[in-house]
């Protein structure tokens, strides 16, 4: 069987007024008419129904849907010595923003950021969650280090990520995957993405590492991407759809995560379509241990949207076994 | 006139429109009635600004939801998305593009109309630009995002001739996505020309928390008068930039940061202008705040309003302009 996975976020809110809870109880929290603990319990069911709607739809691989996450960049960063977290920026072209990290000195890791809501979401997960990592060539990059020089940056981040990879794996992660969007935006500093991947394999151990690009196409660098320490790389084949003939001559020696269904647009996929495109790389690369995924987080679209999606990625999937 | 003050649209809603809002989707409110609690908010509105002695006012939005979705409600070949997060803890609805888009009628005239018979001064037409709109909403029916842009560019050019016909003499087109793609910027000043083509009213663009770097060379291409920047955010990151590359326009100067629940001191807007004020004339420079102050409450948006005022003429008194 062709396996599932998502890339990581969720709609943490539905249109149903049950599905708000999480945001009031963030309006009652700022508020302080809750404590912290009190939004902590509603985050977790939160999250358990998220881990619901990806399994019952039939994903193999769920994630914690990144419930707890401010945004991609300052979620992690927080967690590091010298980095603060200051204004808003806009995320690549999502239309949503993220607080940005400003570097104020050395990076270093004081303690898990991740672990603990990894061990939660895998308590309710029947088998098991991916943990998600944003990675250090983007933390670095959409970040402020005035006057640093970005190889300096892309290092220190680095090792931050490699520790909290190393905690993550302790605490009994098997499946870990980086996030690497602003590759698919600068390919030219592949060889700085490649020296804070290798850094982060490093440590790995015999965890599953998968690296995901996504936002636009990794042509003229799928080589470099599939010649990493990692066991799977995620590409995003919508916006990023140029890689597909870089795919053709190429082929990739590792798994792929191949992200097919539009996770930008409301519009439905055709199945049949994208099962067709991927049957197309028979032979050239190793689709059966290769994942079905949406092309991207599905925190963009609306959360009844974004199950309609989940379910095109199991059909795709479906579609691609029977074709192999 | 020199270091004329402006806001850049919207205004938080008080407390008894919000309520009436969430009553009137749940259809416990007839249209009447929150029809007359959204001029009542426009009115106190219009009334600050013109007691602060802002030179150039906004109606504050107050009958408008999200930007984009605005639009979308009242155009054919478009309905509204369900809920997606834009940060934090801060949602809106999106538009959803189903078919060919078309102006059923004006959607802003009568607003504007009603709204500027309540002041004597100049007040804005407000518009979401068409690159905004096309890339801030779902696409079910157009092939391409250059088609969705030029259908949205049609019927907003529809639009700005009628505030221009209705009297606006001021016409801004957000466009707080124009940063999103770099491959794309060509596109936003071919959409921006078809809204902006034959119009007299002084056009203006706002845009927003974006890679300003990529954008840059475009800024002078942009087919409009005025360019309104949010500038406090990133912390003035631009001024070395239009130091080396004039601005051949005039520039609206954000100096409140509009995502901060603080209040700035009178000292701190003051440096800000001062910094502008040594780049851009004094007659080219507009200051306001960096977007709008929507997200504020009630109280914080004027608190900011009235920093930024006396801030204002505190530097005009001490520069000796007018």
């Amino acid at each position: 069987m062709v396996p599932t996975t998502v890339v990581g976020s969720y709609p943490r809110i539905g249109d149903a007024p049950e599905e708000q809870r999480l945001r009031r109880a963030i309006a009652r929290f700022e508020e302080e008419k809750i404590t912290e603990a009190e939004l902590r319990d509603v985050e977790r069911s939160v999250v358990k129904e998220v881990i619901e709607d990806q399994v019952g739809a039939g994903i193999e691989l769920p994630t914690d849907g990144e419930v707890t996450w401010y945004d991609s960049q300052s979620h992690f960063s927080r967690h590091l010595e010298g980095v603060e977290v200051a204004g808003l920026v806009r995320y690549f072209d999502t239309n949503t923003y993220y607080r940005q990290p400003v570097v104020r000195g050395p990076i270093r890791w004081r303690g898990p950021a991740l672990v603990d809501e990894w061990r939660y979401a895998a308590s309710v997960a029947p088998d098991g969650v991916k943990a998600v990592v944003t990675g250090p060539y983007t933390l670095a990059s959409l970040s402020k280090a005035d006057g640093r020089p970005k190889r300096e940056v892309v290092r220190e981040f680095a090792a931050a990520v490699a520790q909290e990879v190393r905690a993550l794996r302790e605490a009994g992660a098997t499946r870990i995957q980086v996030d690497e969007p602003a590759i698919t935006r600068a390919h030219d500093e592949i060889g700085l993405l490649k020296e804070g991947v290798e850094t982060i394999a490093s440590e790995k151990g015999s965890s599953w590492l998968c690296l995901f690009t996504f936002f636009g196409d990794a042509a003229g660098i799928l080589r470099d991407l599939t010649s990493l320490p990692i066991d799977n790389l995620g590409l995003d084949l919508v916006q990023g759809d140029a890689t597909w003939k870089d795919l053709q001559r190429t082929g990739s020696p590792i798994p792929l995560t191949l992200g097919l269904v539009d996770a930008r647009n409301t519009k439905r996929d055709d199945p049949r379509a994208l099962a067709k495109a991927a049957l197309a790389l028979k032979g050239k690369a190793p689709l059966e241990e290769s994942f079905v995924s949406p092309s991207n987080g599905l925190e963009f679209l609306p959360r009844e949207r974004a199950r309609e999606k989940l379910r095109l990625v199991c059909e795709t999937a479906k579609l691609l076994e029977a074709g192999l | 006139m020199s270091l004329l003050t402006t806001s850049v649209g919207s205004f938080p809603k008080p407390p008894y429109l919000t309520k009436a809002r969430t009553q009137h989707s749940k259809g416990e409110l007839p249209d009447e009635a929150l029809r007359a609690l959204e001029e009542r908010a426009t009115k106190e509105w219009i009334q600050f600004q013109e007691d602060l002695g802002i030179d150039i006012l906004v109606d504050g939005e107050q009958y408008r939801g999200d930007m984009a979705t605005y639009f979308a409600e009242n155009l054919g070949g478009c309905e509204v998305s369900g809920l997606v997060r834009s940060y934090g803890n801060r949602y809106y609805k999106k538009p959803l593009v189903v078919g060919e888009l078309e102006r059923r009628g004006p959607i802003t005239v009568d607003w504007w109309r009603w709204a500027q018979g309540l002041t004597k001064r100049p007040l804005k037409g407000m518009l979401t630009g068409p690159y905004t709109m096309m890339d801030w909403s779902f696409n079910e029916h157009y092939a391409s995002r250059e088609d969705l842009a030029l259908a949205f560019a049609k019927v907003l050019h529809q639009e700005a001739r009628d505030l221009e016909r209705a009297g606006a003499r001021v016409i801004q087109i957000d466009e707080p996505a124009l940063s999103a793609r770099s491959d794309e910027l060509e596109l936003v000043v071919k959409a921006l020309g078809v809204v902006t083509r034959g119009l007299t009213a002084q056009t203006i663009t706002h845009t927003c928390y974006g890679n300003y770097d990529a954008v840059y060379p475009y800024f002078n291409r942009l087919p409009i008068d005025q360019l309104d920047l949010e500038m406090s955010n990133s912390g003035l990151a631009l001024l070395d930039r239009f130091r080396r590359e004039p601005l051949k326009k005039e520039i609206a100067f954000g100096v409140i940061d509009v995502h901060s629940h603080l209040v700035e001191t009178e000292e701190v807007v003051r440096d800000r202008i001062e910094r502008a004020l040594e780049i851009f004339p004094p007659e080219k420079l507009y200051i306001d705040p960096d977007c709008g102050l929507k997200t504020r409450t009630v109280e914080e948006a004027e608190a900011k309003l009235r920093v930024m005022v006396a801030a204002t003429r505190a530097v005009k008194k001490e520069r000796g302009l007018r």
